[in-house]
């Protein structure tokens, strides 16, 4: 396949949480807002002059610093931000918004505060609380809190512009890129799809990672580039597999598994797409704070959501994606030490391949998972599982004439 | 009092004779010990085929045979009030657990099917206390975790290990913490008693007791309603959702079962909740004080059991109160030492390990450590309104969010680490056990700044690692040598018992 003209700009972009374009931004002007979990609406901390930068710690070395502080026993992802931090890596920000949601992350942030990780006087750190179910008065508390926690503090501190109108505005942004990141996912519901999963996943985390305003432009070139652009001939994956799980910002995990015969066509997990791209619909007359709100709790698929419908949700969601983007398989990724995937991905990968009949492969990982041997044997193993399956449905279709 | 360690048989804890404690002591305990067994022999009794069938049928149940032995770990060494509070303590604890058990099996439709006890039967998730049900006197609550792991763990340590070993089997990682992970092993093995007309599941207290609720909610197939506590608790922000969570489990329980809630009975037992908190709060003036009554075991184990399981309904908890703090306020009068040498005003803080509850005992006996307070006994202390019903819902909705490994891992550090200051402060202790407990990713997430701010107040800061529910990770014995390699080390002391420094219980129940 031709090489997409942005993607080299957009793994460069990916090397540092503050890029080219957060430089930029924050050049013109820009209040830059650090967030990590999807309980906290992206919307709203791209209102007014803020654009948000979802943290990730590329590049992650040794994390001895962040081991003394969170001992060895904490995902890697939680530690590699405070590292980070530690190093200074992200003094460019102007707050952080966290919500108590995973108590390892939760603490991880806490250290920003503790160690006084920002050189910046009018940095803060706060935390919402995030509800388990969604009924009215637990909606009524996530907007409560929102409002409290983000807005209302935001404004305080900075000055930032953050009525409706300043909502709506961050809304129709945002769901530009999730238009064009929604059309350019749709080619991996294709046969031989005319993107990988590698290339998606860069495209993807450059949304989260970036202004959205900077990043349009070329997103959208990007969006027409692949409107003519030809897959290979000969397919390059020998199983189409959907990604689920937690925390994932590692590009190169993805490319691990398309270098070992499989093709990632949806990522539901964390800094996916899946949920995370989809457009909000503003109801005129309606809250906008209370419909965005809604937006996330009814789209998150976090196993932090307990309730009875929820998990079952989790599991339907699942299923329809393997249907709709036509996959032999899922893979359900946790990362170690994350405890509420510990739990799911067992259930979750037992529930699948047990009641709903979809073949399944669990598999822990660290952090930065470019140099995992075991894992690409994993994946080996279970793509060559999915080619039997495979011959074997053709051998005994074949035979029932 | 030396020489506590050559009472016990290599590897197994048991005990070759009892504790020579003078006449009058050993004469005490040794009745106390009988009135154990005449409680545990008038369970059976009660309903004889239905607890045989439940020894039978359920792995844990064994566990409970041995309880006499977890009584005698747990007041190795003491002496006068301290020995007769202590029993007191445990004495009632048993009482209450043996009820729990009887209504278990009883109700048990494994054991008895059809029976009509059952559909009475509000199961909750454990770490919910109470209060909240007691209005609904015509309804029983069991808790569901309670007695075949929580309790059962404490009482023999080799319970846990199969249901680890279970959830594991079925893929859950070995580094969860083990609480929720053989809760969820028992739910695998079909193990937990079948009864109930409904569950009430909670996001109390952590994560990983979030997530093993579906490994329950599957097996146990019955409406299962979620009660929210709020995590970021310390603001009035979160406290109007608070309030709604209860009225919305309310009207749950009101719908599944039919019954009213009784605001008479709900208040009833919030005034006995509230003079049970007068009597504790005394226990802990006393404590602060250069003469404490009450130290070891038996101050967190009673503290956390009537927290969450009396709910102000069982009275029977108020009665052992006041006769505890007669005892205890007298010898406090006398100046009675609580041991026999106190040489160092201790604090437990994290959660202790399930499988070594007289922990806190050794360090008395052997080193003279005397915990006068820890983190399982400093949960809520609000009082509740009786008389304004919404006032009473806040103020049950305070409480809730101050429970049981709740209130100090959630909601920010300074609730953990401040309060750790604080407490100490307050109670004027010299040592600090830091439990490491491997596992409670809330704990793990500060180890370094315990270690830091603990350098700078120079107290004697000792870190224990722990499993929680897994003897095989760190077993007892290991969790003795990191005090002894402080005390011999750092602090350079010699022990008050030396028998006590190294012996193998590794076998022990």
């Amino acid at each position: 396949m031709r090489d997409l003209k942005y993607l080299y700009e957009f793994e460069n972009l990916l090397q540092e949480a503050n890029n080219e374009l957060v430089k930029q931004a924050k050049a013109d002007g820009g209040i830059a807002l650090g967030y990590t979990c999807y309980h906290i609406p992206e919307i709203l901390l791209n209102c007014g002059n803020c654009f948000s930068v979802r943290l990730r710690a590329p590049r992650t070395g040794s994390m001895d610093i962040a081991t003394y502080y969170m001992s060895n026993f904490l995902c890697g992802y939680s530690k590699a931000i405070l590292e980070r931090a530690i190093e200074g890596g992200y003094n460019f920000l102007n707050a952080l918004l966290a919500s108590e949601t995973c108590s390892e992350m939760n603490r991880s942030l806490e250290h920003f505060e503790l160690l006084d990780l920002v050189d910046n006087d009018k940095f803060f750190v706060t935390f919402m609380d995030a509800p388990f179910k969604i009924e009215d008065h637990t909606v009524k508390h996530y907007v409560k809190q929102a409002r409290l926690k983000i807005l209302d503090k935001l404004t305080e501190v900075y000055g930032v512009d953050t009525s409706d109108e300043a909502l709506l505005k961050a809304v129709e942004e945002h769901n530009e890129i999730c238009r064009l990141m929604t059309e350019i996912g749709n080619y991996r519901k294709e046969d031989n799809p005319r993107i990988t999963g590698y290339e998606y996943h860069i495209l993807n985390l450059v949304t989260y990672c970036c202004p959205k305003s900077l990043i349009l432009e070329k997103l959208r070139y990007t969006a027409e580039e692949l409107k003519t652009r030809e897959p290979d001939a000969k397919k390059n994956f020998r199983a189409k597999i959907v990604v689920v799980g937690s925390e994932m910002d590692d590009p190169d995990f993805t490319s691990l598994i398309e270098d070992s015969g499989a093709l990632v066509v949806a990522d539901r997990y964390c800094f996916g797409a899946l949920p995370g791209r989809q457009e909000i619909e503003i109801k005129p007359g309606e809250d906008v704070l209370t419909q965005i709100c809604l937006h996330y709790l009814r789209t998150s698929q976090c196993p932090r959501f307990m309730s009875h419908e929820k998990v079952q949700e989790r599991r339907d969601y699942v299923k329809q994606l393997v249907e709709e983007y036509n996959a032999d398989g899922v893979m359900y990724e946790q990362l170690k030490f994350c405890e509420y995937w510990g739990y799911e991905r067992a259930l979750a990968s037992y529930v699948m391949s047990g009641d709903y009949g979809v073949p399944t492969a669990a598999v822990d990982r660290q952090y930065t998972a470019s140099a995992s041997g075991q894992l690409r044997t994993r994946v080996q193993a279970f793509v060559e599982s999915l080619e039997i399956k495979k011959i074997a449905k053709e051998r005994q279709a074949k035979e029932n004439g | 009092m030396a020489d506590l360690g050559k009472l016990y048989k290599k590897h197994t804890g048991v005990l070759k004779h009892r504790e020579w404690r003078g006449f009058k002591d050993t004469m005490y305990d040794y009745w106390r010990w009988l009135i154990t067994w005449k409680d545990m022999i008038v369970m059976v009794l009660k309903a004889p085929v239905s607890t045989v069938k439940g020894i039978w049928k359920y792995r844990w149940m064994a566990s409970y045979l041995t309880t006499p032995a977890f009584i005698d770990r747990h007041v190795a060494g003491l002496r006068g009030s301290h020995l007769r509070i202590a029993h007191l303590h445990y004495n009632m604890i048993v009482k209450h657990a043996t009820g729990l058990i009887h209504t278990s099996f009883v109700a048990d439709e494994k054991i008895n099917p059809k029976n009509k006890l059952s559909k009475k039967i509000i199961l909750t998730d454990e770490i919910i206390p109470n209060e909240v049900f007691s209005g609904f006197p015509n309804l029983k609550v069991v808790p569901l975790q309670t007695l075949p792991i929580f309790l059962s763990s404490m009482v023999d340590q080799q319970i846990t290990p199969p249901y680890l070993e279970v959830t594991e089997s079925f893929g859950v990682p070995a580094d969860v913490c083990p609480l929720p992970s053989a809760e969820a092993g028992v739910a695998i093995e079909d193990d937990y008693p079948k009864m109930g007309c409904c569950m009430i599941a909670t996001n109390m207290p952590c994560d990983g007791s979030i997530m093993n609720s579906s490994f329950l909610d599957r097996r146990l197939k019955l409406p299962v309603h979620l009660f929210n506590v709020p995590l970021r608790y310390n603001g009035e922000d979160v406290q109007e959702y608070a309030v709604d969570e209860i009225k919305s489990l309310i009207e749950f329980v009101e719908k599944q079962t039919g019954e009213k809630f009784d605001w008479d009975a709900f208040f009833a037992a919030l005034r006995n909740t509230n003079k049970q908190l007068e009597y504790e709060l005394e226990k802990w003036d006393i404590n602060k004080t250069p003469y404490p009554q009450m130290t070891g075991a038996a101050f967190w184990l009673y503290r956390i059991y009537y927290f969450n399981l009396s709910g102000g309904v069982d009275k029977r908890f108020l009665k052992v109160d006041k006769k505890v703090n007669k005892l205890m306020l007298k010898a406090y009068e006398k100046k009675t030492p609580v041991s026999k040498e106190m040489r160092h005003r201790t604090v437990v803080w994290s959660c202790p390990a399930n499988y070594y509850t007289s922990f806190a005992n050794w360090l008395e006996n052997c080193w003279g450590m005397n915990v006068v307070m820890d983190m399982e006994t400093m949960i809520s202390y609000l009082k509740f309104d009786t008389e304004d019903k919404e006032q009473a819902l806040k103020d049950l909705a305070k409480t809730y969010q101050r429970s049981i490994m709740r209130k100090h891992t959630k909601g920010g550090y300074r609730n953990v680490v401040d309060e750790l200051w604080r407490i100490v402060e307050e109670y004027n202790a010299d040592t600090v056990i830091m439990y490491d407990q491997i596992s409670c990713k809330g704990m793990d997430g500060l180890a370094g700044i315990f270690d830091d701010q603990a350098r700078e107040r120079n107290v004697n800061f000792i870190w224990v690692k722990q499993d929680l529910m897994d003897p095989r990770t760190i077993s007892r014995r290991d969790m003795r040598e990191q005090v002894n390699k402080y005390m011999q080390t750092v602090l350079q002391e010699e022990p008050l018992d030396p028998s006590l420094v190294d012996f193998e219980d590794d076998l022990a129940w």
